[in-house]
């Protein structure tokens, strides 16, 4: 990332929004990050899956997440944001299941800044997420506070 | 504190708030920091030991999701372990959701996280005619004993049919 241009806590405002581009989940994705990470029938065997409460093979719960890990560092890397990482979830809704050759969009919105109290090298923004499929379905939704650099010297 | 090592096989009636267990634990390799940093959170301060260095933490930390992926794996790998007739016809729960979720501390290679599991309640709604939602709290500790990674999360359990 270039520290030129950089975008810091300071540059951001309440109510921005950032579209991040579709990234599409394959069978293979699927089966590789269930067997590493939740292996369960739904998530590793089609017939299984089939006669479980999601009705088809489908994507890890925390697959979907880290997808969407994915998404929004891709998009403030994009966006030339200093995003320093992320130290709270205040909520998050599983809503529909993820299957193969999905394709997953999300859409971020800051809702609130707030300075961090007792160090100066990062703000926090609280942002709520959105991200849905093809369809335009919400597959998950969640509140989320990150942490951006503000450019300032450590501690 | 009761430990039950009968998780699954249970219906959502016999579960009970206040059950505690602890999945076990996993240590952190720099490699799959690594590589789940290169694939789902391509941060320097997730993939690049020495890049990390000049950031605020100060060298390679895991992902928070990376957390959360190894969380479920630990549970998995606890209810395989100790559920009794998985495949009894009570279907594995999925999750709906979870609140509260905070990483207080950073995770480094060579860090050793124990994950805990609190039953602290259950919510009467039926889903989908045949589950109940149980809520659990979990914590990872570390090597050193402190408290990392908390969250609370809702998942379904199978009601008895009547």
């Amino acid at each position: 990332m270039k520290t030129e241009g950089l975008r810091r806590w300071d540059d951001l405002q309440t109510g921005e929004t950032y579209d991040a581009k579709g990234i599409t989940i394959t069978r293979r994705d699927i089966l590789d990050f269930a067997a590493d990470f939740d292996p369960q029938p739904y998530h590793l065997d089609p017939e299984a899956a089939n006669d479980s409460i999601f009705g088809g093979l489908c994507a890890s719960g925390w697959h979907v997440t880290a997808l969407m890990m994915r998404l929004l560092t891709d998009t403030f890397t994009e966006q030339n944001i200093d995003l320093l990482g992320s130290n709270r979830v205040g909520q998050l809704r599983w809503r529909k299941p993820v299957f193969a050759d999905d394709t997953l969009a999300s859409k971020i919105t800051i809702t609130e800044k707030t300075p961090a109290e007792e160090d100066k090298r990062f703000g926090f923004i609280d942002c709520d997420i959105d991200v849905s499929n093809q369809h335009g379905d919400s597959v998950i939704n969640l509140t989320t506070s990150l942490m951006i650099g503000t450019g300032e010297a450590g501690a | 504190m009761s430990i039950s090592p009968y998780i699954r096989s249970r219906w959502f009636e016999d579960i009970p708030v206040g059950e505690f267990h602890v999945f076990g634990n996993h240590t952190f390799s720099e490699k799959e920091i690594i590589e789940f940093g290169k694939k789902y959170a391509p941060n320097v301060y997730h993939t690049d030991p020495e890049g990390a260095l000049d950031t605020i933490y100060r060298g390679l930390i895991a992902s928070g999701w990376h957390i959360c992926a190894v969380w479920m794996r630990m549970m998995v790998d606890y209810m395989e372990r100790f559920a009794t007739g998985v495949q009894d016809g009570r279907r594995n729960g999925a999750g709906v959701g979870f609140e509260d979720m905070k990483w207080l501390r950073p995770v480094r290679p060579g860090h050793t996280l124990t994950f805990t599991y609190e039953i602290i309640s259950k919510f009467d709604k039926v889903v989908r005619d045949r589950w109940g939602i149980i809520r659990s709290r979990n914590e990872a500790f570390n090597q050193n004993g402190e408290l990392v990674f908390s969250f609370e999360i809702d998942i379904l359990a199978e009601r008895q049919p009547r």
